[in-house]
């Protein structure tokens, strides 16, 4: 293969066996139409110097790469930096792809957008979107993200967007999307379904891809050195084919994607205690597309465990299943305990507050400089800010006299 | 055939031996094609009632298996009785994929389906699944299902590799979700004809005896699938007994 960087957005949407559009017949004319504006679009270049304003002027970017020195000196091996793309407007990646979208949805003459949400960060992002765009705006969040992740429900609402929690299935990140598709089926004229990560029919994997490509390209241009090991969470994927996607056809730069390791890898028959598809999933064609999912022996999908809601999904982007299987990709796993010890060290070391998703990539990086040389370059992706997760934290951390304010704030009159 | 109606159950739902006592009550009632769902946990094309169906059918422990042998007590029955109801799955793709799909469709065969309903199997990924292929060369119809918004290029597609009937979506949205016809369904009908050349099943959304008949003067099949899930076996054979005009909804 002559670019894997071309074949990873080619139009037709499979990745070796996985990708595809496996969705009902009314969605085809649907997707059909989005990969006809979004193929175009990126050949117009008005359309890219918008987004490109958009990018700067709109989110803040490029986004700082910091070189973390007090915890390379901690861990005494490979250099660390730090792509911070927690210090994008609404605190994540997530708005790349949303800024992309919304300027495309507005371009097909949509008039409404809808998506999907775990964390909370990327239907923040489509509200903030869908407000800059004067776009009406519903955002799907399964039940318990919905609790787990109230402050961003509360900003999606200042936005103007309506938050539906869904109270089927396991009530988290899949149920949500579930819920997003039946509303596209239900309206598929005006509506934009926002996607908000590398998985679904095509074009969404491709597109987003496409979208987050600027995290990598800033990076290229930021570091003065080539990288040894890229580092990103995965999820669905989308931030780690943001920071890897510019470096894929250079061979000899090293990729890891972290999973959710959550309680470590058990699970039963309906329910796995963590999120870590390439470890014990299977290949599967669920929400559209062909790639790993945790499922039973009859393809039942299985619930899912993170300490992060954001990376709490039982599939994952079909173009990083690809990149697994020809070894591109090494994938690994992050537990919960290891990602709040990681959110610790990064905090009293480097003043970051990291998001628990990108924490997972932290802790592998904790793990993996010390045992490289010194002359070795680790990027690695902060995905996120960690304010979205002060409630979540304080209940793992156990910080009292947190918890005696939240209580006091709540009964004050 | 009497009755020219689909009907559907969810297998497992409200439990085993239930949805077959329907089917069977289904077929002597002179239905032409009852659907068995096979459960899954994600189905995208349904609306909350069969959803909810088959939550509740796989948290009672439904297998695949299982539903291939309802399947096969049904046809075994069907025949006792010189009943000539067909019998159909219906599903999603992940089902036969994880079952491996030249084995689901023999399976299918051997215990007596007429045909499989996949709705998320789209004509495009026929050169990656071979799913057309199979259904071929076990003698089984791959019920095609089309909407309102199916382009022309796509219906003729479609009308070539299509069998047994098609299945026409009413209207945009899930199934059961609303209980209105589309007042254009003469004209959409009409478009699909010009392609394709098989009996049309008209579902999504039909309810009473009302619609059933406003459908039978457009299409050959009327499919009630959503409404008789929680509807008495009693109110079901009232829907189907033939002359039975009184408009009833449930």
């Amino acid at each position: 293969m002559k670019s894997l960087k071309k074949y990873l957005i080619n139009k037709g949407g499979h990745f070796g066996i996985y990708g595809g559009r496996y969705v009902p017949e009314m969605l085809i004319p649907i997707m059909e139409e989005m990969e006809e504006a979004f193929y175009e679009a990126i050949k117009d270049k008005e359309f890219l110097k918008e987004l490109d304003d958009l990018y700067k002027n709109y989110s803040g970017r490029p986004t700082p790469l910091y070189f973390c020195e007090n915890l390379t000196k901690q861990l005494g091996g490979a250099k660390i930096y730090l792509k911070n793309e927690g210090l994008n407007h609404t605190g994540a990646h997530k708005i790349n792809h949303c800024l992309g979208q919304a300027l495309l949805a507005k371009k097909m003459g949509k008039k409404r957008l809808i998506a999907e949400t775990g964390a909370g960060q990327h239907g923040l992002a489509t509200a903030t979107v869908a407000a800059r765009f004067g776009l009406e705006c519903t955002v799907y969040m399964g039940k318990r993200d919905y609790m787990r992740q109230r402050p961003n429900v509360f900003f999606m609402e200042q936005l103007g967007a309506t938050v539906i929690p869904v109270e089927e299935g396991g009530q988290i990140l899949r149920d949500a999307i579930n819920a997003a598709l039946k509303d596209l089926i239900s309206n598929p004229e005006d509506t934009h379904y926002l996607l908000g990560t590398v998985c679904g029919p095509h074009p969404y994997p491709a597109m987003n891809t496409y979208f987050q490509k600027v995290v990598g390209e800033e990076v290229k241009k930021q570091l003065p050195v080539k990288p040894d090991y890229l580092v990103a969470c995965t999820g669905g994927g989308s931030n780690a084919m943001g920071l890897f996607y510019d470096f894929f056809d250079d061979k000899s730069i090293k990729m890891i994607g972290v999973e959710a390791g959550g309680k470590g890898i058990k699970e039963n028959k309906k329910k796995a205690q963590h999120a870590a598809r390439f470890e014990t999933g299977s290949v599967g064609v669920v929400e559209g597309f062909k790639s790993y999912f945790l499922q039973d022996e009859d393809g039942q999908i299985k619930e899912t465990h993170s300490i992060s809601a954001g990376l709490d999904y039982s599939g994952i982007g079909p173009q990083l299943a690809y990149l697994k299987d020809m070894k591109r990709i090494q994938f690994t796993y992050a537990t919960d305990v290891k990602v709040l010890e990681a959110y610790k060290v990064l905090a009293k070391t480097e003043g970051i507050i990291g998001a628990m998703e990108s924490c997972h990539a932290v802790a592998e990086v904790i793990k993996l400089a010390p045992t490289l040389p010194k002359s070795k370059t680790i990027v690695l992706n902060l995905s996120g800010r960690g304010d979205k997760d002060i409630f979540i934290v304080t209940k793992k951390l156990k910080d009292k006299k947190f918890q005696e304010f939240l209580t006091q704030h709540v009964h004050e009159k | 055939m009497k009755n020219r109606i689909m009907t559907h159950i969810v297998a497992g739902y409200p439990n085993m031996k239930e949805c077959e006592e329907r089917a069977i009550q289904f077929a002597r009632s002179g239905i032409e094609f009852v659907e068995i769902q096979i459960p899954f946990s994600d189905p995208v094309a349904d609306g909350p009632v069969i959803m909810k169906a088959c939550e509740h059918s796989l948290k009672a422990g439904t297998k695949t298996k299982d539903c291939f042998n309802l399947m096969k007590r049904l046809s075994k029955r069907f025949k006792e009785e010189k009943l000539e109801t067909k019998l159909l799955f219906m599903t999603y793709f992940n089902i036969s994929h994880k079952y491996g799909l030249k084995k689901f469709c023999k399976d299918a065969k051997q215990v007596g389906a007429y045909g499989l309903i996949i709705p998320d199997i789209p004509i495009d990924e026929e050169s990656h699944e071979g799913y057309l292929k199979e259904c071929k060369a076990n003698d089984l119809n791959p019920i095609q299902v089309i909407s309102p918004i199916t382009p022309d290029e796509r219906l003729n597609k479609i009308g070539k590799v299509a069998k047994g009937f098609v299945y026409c979506v009413s209207r945009y949205g899930t199934t059961g979700a609303k209980s209105d016809l589309n007042p254009k369904l003469k004209t959409y009908l009409g478009k699909v004809r010009k392609y394709i050349d098989l009996p049309l099943a008209v579902g999504f959304g039909i309810s009473n005896r009302a619609q059933i008949n406003a459908v039978h003067k457009h299409a050959e099949i009327a499919v009630i699938g959503s409404a008789l899930i929680e509807s008495s076996s009693q109110q079901s054979i009232n829907l189907f007994s033939v002359g039975f005009d009184v408009e009833e909804d449930f």
